[in-house]
C-alpha cells in the first residue's frame, strides 16, 4: 500500500467524526477530574475534617440522615475519596428521589439534592451522551465505545505514515517559525507519538466497553445477579431481621480485612439482601471489585466476589474503568490522564485544521488575491 | 493527499456530523423532565389502597428468558412493612406464589414511599390479559387485585 493511501486511510478513520470524537475526548478528560472539580466548586460536597476525626461507618452515616429526616427511607450509600462527602440515596414523603451529602467525619447532612451529581453527569455524558437506555442497550453507549475503532485505526495508520516515529522521543520537533502548516504537522505528530501508550489504553478499554455493551444487549451475564432470600426461610411472623447493616459490614470486613465500602445497597423487600461492594488492597481493580451479599435473616454470606475468584471477563470489567479514567494511582495518575486527555482532544482539532489548511490552497483565485501575501505563502 | 477544491461540500462534510451533538441536549432535557403515563385507578385490598403506573407505554421487554414490564406502585394507604411478599404479573390469571418464588422477576420492591416491580408479562399483551398484584401479609392474608389493561398497551 502506498504512503498516500495510508495517509488517506488515516484521514478517513478520524475526519468524518472528528467533532464527536473531540467531544467524547473532552468530556472524558473532564470526567477524569470530576471528583476534584466537585471538591473545588461545591463546598457542600467537601468532607472537611479539621479535628481529624475518624470516618463514621456507613450505618452511622445513614443514622445521621434518619435523624435529620425522620421519615426518610434509605436505599443505598456511595462513598468516594476521603475528601468528598458520602452520598446517601433515599426517599421521603416529599422526595421521590433524594441524595443527602453527609460529612462522614462529623455526621452533618451538608446538602440534599434531587438530581444527579456533576460526577454522574459527566460520566453519563461521556459514556453514552445521555442517549436513553432501551432494555439492555443504549445507542449512545455503542456510539461512544465504537470510537475505539476510530482511535485504533488512527493510531495504527499514523504510525505507518510517520516512519521513524521514535525519533520524536529523542529529538522532539516543534517548529514555530516555519508557518502554520508546519507547526500543525509538528504538533499533531509530536502529540501522537507521545500519546501512543494513552491511545492504546483508551482504544483497548474502549473495545472492552463495546464487547460489554454487546453482552448486555444479548443478556449474557458477566456477573451473576445478587441472590434472593428463599421464601421458605422467611419467618412466619413480622419481625426485624436479626442482622443489621452494621453487622453485615462487619461480616464483610471479616471476610476481606482490607475492605473499604464504596457502594452499599440495603434490602428493598423481605427477600432482599445487603449487597455490599468495595475496594481492597489491589491497585488495578475498581472500587467494586470486592462484594458480598449478606442474608439479613441468617447473617450468612450468600454470595461473594473478589479479584481472586473472578473469571477473565469479570476481571476485565473491574480493571477497565481504573485504566480508562486513570484513578489507578490516585491524584497523580488522574493528572497524567487529564493532560493526555487534553492532548488527544487537541489532536482531533489539529487533524481537522490540517485538512482545512489543504482547502485554503484551493480557494478561488479572487479570494486568494484579496488575502495578505504572508498568509498565502504560509498556506502553500 | 490529492489537492482538494474548497467547495461547500469539501468545507462542510467533516463538520455536518456534529449535529449528532444536539441529541444529548434533548436527552438531558428529557432526563430532567421525565414524563410518565397516568396512574391507573386506585383499588383496595385489606388495609392497602394501591394505584399502579407503568413507567412507559412500550411493550414488555425481554429479561433473562422472560418478558417483563416495569411498574411503579403507589401505596395511597397501608403500611408497606406489613407485607411479607408481593408480586406483579400480566396474564390471564395471577401466578401462584410458588411460581414467583423461583426467580427474582415480578417481586415488589422499593421504599416506604413508593414501590416498583418488573411485572412478569407475555411477549405481547392481549385484550383478555390483566395486571395482577398478589400480596401476602405477615398475618398470612393473601390479597389479589386486578386491573384491565388500557388499550394502548394491547397489541393483539
Amino acid at each position: 500500500m502506498s504512503k498516500r493511501l495510508w495517509f488517506q486511510l488515516h484521514g478517513w478513520f478520524s475526519l468524518p467524526v472528528w467533532v464527536l470524537f473531540c467531544f467524547i475526548c473532552v468530556t472524558g478528560t473532564v470526567s477524569v477530574i470530576s471528583h476534584e472539580l466537585t471538591w473545588l466548586t461545591n463546598s457542600e460536597a467537601r468532607a472537611n475534617n479539621p479535628n481529624d476525626l475518624p470516618a463514621l461507618g456507613v450505618d452511622q452515616v445513614i443514622n445521621s440522615v434518619e435523624k435529620a429526616y425522620p421519615t426518610a427511607d434509605v436505599m443505598s450509600v456511595l462513598t468516594y475519596e476521603p475528601y468528598l462527602v458520602n452520598a446517601v440515596i433515599f426517599t421521603d414523603t416529599d422526595k421521590p428521589y433524594a441524595v443527602a451529602y453527609v460529612n462522614q467525619y462529623t455526621g452533618e447532612v451538608q446538602a440534599v439534592n434531587d438530581t444527579i451529581s456533576f460526577i454522574e453527569f459527566m460520566r453519563t455524558l461521556h459514556g453514552w451522551l445521555f442517549f436513553p437506555w432501551q432494555e439492555g442497550y443504549s445507542v449512545g453507549y455503542y456510539l461512544v465505545s465504537a470510537m475505539a475503532f476510530v482511535l485504533l485505526g488512527a493510531l495504527v495508520t499514523g504510525l505507518v505514515i510517520y516512519k521513524n516515529f521514535w525519533r520524536a522521543f529523542s529529538q522532539p520537533k516543534l517548529r514555530f517559525n516555519q508557518g502554520r502548516k508546519t507547526f500543525l504537522k509538528d504538533l499533531h505528530t509530536l502529540s501522537g507519538v507521545w500519546s501512543i501508550w494513552f491511545m492504546a489504553v483508551m482504544a483497548l478499554t474502549g473495545l472492552w466497553y463495546l464487547v460489554q455493551a454487546i453482552m448486555w444487549h444479548n443478556e449474557i451475564d458477566i456477573e451473576e445477579h445478587a441472590p434472593l432470600v428463599a421464601v421458605s426461610t422467611l419467618p412466619a411472623d413480622k419481625q426485624t431481621p436479626p442482622t443489621d447493616l452494621k453487622a453485615a459490614l462487619a461480616i464483610t470486613k471479616e471476610k476481606y480485612p482490607d475492605f473499604k465500602p464504596s457502594y452499599v445497597m440495603l434490602p428493598e423487600h423481605n427477600r432482599g439482601m445487603f449487597n455490599i461492594m468495595g475496594s481492597g488492597d489491589t491497585i488495578f481493580y475498581d472500587n467494586y471489585a470486592y462484594s458480598t451479599s449478606i442474608n439479613p435473616w441468617t447473617g450468612e454470606i450468600a454470595a461473594s466476589k473478589s479479584p481472586e475468584t473472578m473469571s477473565g471477563l469479570l476481571t476485565l470489567s473491574h480493571i477497565a474503568d481504573p485504566l480508562h479514567y486513570g484513578n489507578i494511582g490516585g491524584l497523580w495518575t488522574k493528572v497524567i490522564w487529564f493532560i493526555f486527555g487534553l492532548i488527544l482532544s487537541g489532536m482531533s482539532i489539529t487533524g481537522f485544521m490540517m485538512y482545512a489548511a489543504k482547502l485554503v490552497n484551493n480557494k478561488p483565485v479572487k479570494a486568494r488575491q484579496s488575502a495578505p501575501v504572508n498568509n498565502v505563502q504560509e498556506a502553500n | 493527499m490529492a489537492r482538494l477544491q474548497a467547495t461547500w461540500w469539501q468545507r462542510k462534510k467533516y463538520i455536518l456530523h456534529a449535529v449528532v451533538l444536539a441529541l444529548p441536549v434533548w436527552f438531558i432535557y428529557q432526563s430532567l423532565n421525565p414524563q410518565f403515563p397516568a396512574l391507573w385507578q386506585e383499588q383496595q385490598a385489606g388495609e392497602f389502597k394501591i394505584a399502579p403506573m407503568p413507567l412507559n407505554e412500550d411493550a414488555p421487554y425481554s429479561h433473562h428468558n422472560e418478558y417483563v414490564k416495569d411498574f411503579f406502585i403507589a401505596f395511597n394507604q397501608g403500611d408497606i412493612s406489613n407485607i411479607r411478599q408481593a408480586y406483579l404479573n400480566i396474564g390471564k390469571s395471577p401466578l401462584p406464589l410458588a411460581e414467583f418464588a423461583k426467580d427474582e422477576e415480578g417481586i415488589m420492591h422499593g421504599t416506604n414511599h413508593g414501590q416498583h416491580a418488573h411485572a412478569i408479562a407475555p411477549k405481547t399483551i392481549s385484550a383478555d390479559d390483566k395486571l395482577w398484584i398478589t400480596i401476602q401479609t405477615w398475618q398470612g392474608q393473601l390479597h389479589t387485585l386486578k386491573w384491565d389493561i388500557p388499550s394502548q398497551f394491547i397489541t393483539q
